[in-house]
């Protein structure tokens, strides 16, 4: 069963007939949003089942579009807070990812800006690797966007896209080490993106994401995960009773190799490790429990098969 | 930037000083200064670095007056003030107690000022002088152009006077001899410092 990242959006009323029905069919609900009278959800459904979702929820006006970044944390760093980079375009690039399904964290570095003095600290690059991509959005220099990518890109594991003003195959020749993903001619800008030619950049950005998430599920499914995060997701739920006490939008961020539980550490990480799945198995056997550089949070990375010789 | 007569962003990459332009005329048009700039020449060199804008600006003479922004409707032993525009309300508020006390100048709500028995007419307080544009023009000049030069060039030098500015900006120490590339720049759009 191949289960396909989707977002399901509806009216409040009978939509606990969708959810039903999703889980029933094995699906995983990742994230409920609640607005007014609309209700958005974020899931993982069985793709030969989508038209039987589809179908079942016409009647209640129910809508299911593809998003394939369901399930997936990632980190815009963009070079500083100033206003030279918020809100355009860090926050309508993070933002645009969220519509989409991602959810998408902005990392801003203390010595982002400049070309000589830029710099990256550990704790910025660790938050940048608990992610399951970064996007970095550049200037609109060449000389010097290939002056600071060797530093920003010191200890980064995790796979990058760059943004920056120079066009994609410039970017390609001058960003070393290279990365997996370029997009040009989106550098700094002060205004907000709102025209056609400005929305097809970001759909650009969004595609080379996709594209690069792709390949790293392809390497994923390799090795399979000795347990999806987000059946993870939903034992956890059930089981640690605390995390619906927490006010976060998403109290458990679904990776695709992990989950960020976002419960302090040193309190929950016992029980998380105790924690049984099935037959006995515990979280502890088949995942690492760590601690997150974010906050005190919890992050848990599951194992793949090749370590655990498991698969729930 | 149909209001300036001159406007160039010069810069050694070619891509780099057509987002330039855009981000200048962005920030210039959102702080509402593009009004004020009669000449305008940007230069950046990303491998100096350097960041340099020099520009005239247009004569400024008005200055506001109670009169601009309220209507005075004298009435028997009081005057009252409605405001039309706030913004200069509160230096209003301050000239006015300072001249006739605090207790004959009352504000009963956000839009009406009441004067108490003051000895004058209503003809002189509508000319009384309560702000002058120019005078924060400079401040927000150098606001807006600390936007739009990279954010690394923290180091500056701004000069501002008889209506000429430049400013001048970088990542490391400024050369001695910025003072000549200033000239050069003021040359450019013919004119001298």
């Amino acid at each position: 069963m191949t289960l396909v990242p989707v977002t399901y959006k509806g009216g409040i009323y009978q939509h606990d007939i969708v959810i039903d029905l999703i889980e029933d069919l094995g699906g995983y609900v990742v994230q409920k949003h609640v607005l007014a009278q609309e209700v958005v959800l974020q899931c993982f459904v069985p793709r030969d089942d989508i038209e039987l979702i589809r179908e079942i929820s016409r009647p209640i006006f129910g809508e299911v579009t593809d998003s394939p970044l369901v399930g997936t944390e990632i980190a815009v760093v963009s070079m500083s807070l100033e206003i030279h980079h918020l809100p355009h375009p860090s926050c309508d690039i993070a933002e645009y990812v969220r519509r989409i399904g991602a959810k998408s964290n902005m990392v801003s570095l203390a010595r982002g800006p400049g070309k000589r003095i830029t710099g990256l600290n550990d704790e910025e690059r660790d938050v940048i690797n608990e992610h399951d991509i970064a996007v970095y959005l550049m200037g609109n220099f060449e000389t010097c966007i290939e002056h600071k990518m060797p530093i920003l890109l010191r200890g980064i594991e995790v796979p990058v896209v760059v943004c920056g003003g120079p066009d994609k195959e410039t970017l390609i020749k001058i960003v070393d080490p290279p990365v997996e993903g370029y997009v040009g001619g989106v550098g700094r800008f002060m205004r907000r993106t709102k025209e056609a030619d400005q929305l097809d950049k970001l759909d650009e950005i969004v595609a080379e994401i996709i594209r690069v998430l792709e390949k790293k599920r392809e390497d994923v499914a390799k090795d399979p995960l000795s347990v999806a995060p987000a059946r993870l997701m939903n034992l956890i739920r059930e089981r640690v009773p605390a995390i619906l006490e927490v006010t976060s939008p998403t109290p458990l961020t679904v990776q695709m190799t992990g989950i960020r539980v976002k419960l302090p550490y040193d309190m929950f990480a016992p029980e998380l490790r105790l924690m049984e799945i099935e037959d006995g198995i515990t979280l502890g056997d088949i995942a690492e429990v760590a601690p997150s550089r974010m906050r005190d949070y919890i992050l848990v990375k599951v194992l793949p098969f090749s370590e655990t010789n498991t698969v729930i | 930037m149909l209001a300036v007569e001159y406007f160039e962003v010069e810069c050694p990459e070619p891509v780099g000083a057509e987002y330039y332009k855009q981000i200048t005329n962005d920030v210039l048009l959102d702080q509402n200064l593009l009004k004020v700039i009669e000449k305008l020449h940007v230069y950046i060199d990303p491998k100096i670095p350097i960041f340099v804008a020099v520009g005239i600006l247009k004569p400024i003479t008005t200055v506001v007056r109670v009169g601009d922004i309220a209507n005075i409707n004298p009435q028997e032993g009081k005057m009252t003030l409605v405001i039309t525009e706030e913004t200069y309300l509160a230096s209003m508020l301050r000239i006015l107690w300072e001249r006739f006390g605090k207790d004959r100048v009352e504000q009963p709500d956000r839009f009406t000022v009441v004067l108490y028995n003051v000895p004058v007419a209503a003809k002189e307080i509508e000319e009384i002088v309560i702000g002058n544009p120019s005078e924060s023009l400079n401040k927000d000049l150098i606001y807006a152009f600390r936007q739009v030069a990279p954010e690394g060039f923290r180091l500056r030098s701004e000069r501002f006077e008889k209506g000429k500015f430049s400013f001048v900006a970088s990542e490391d120490t400024l050369a001695e001899n910025i003072d000549e590339l200033v000239k050069s720049k003021f040359a450019l759009m013919g004119e001298t410092p």
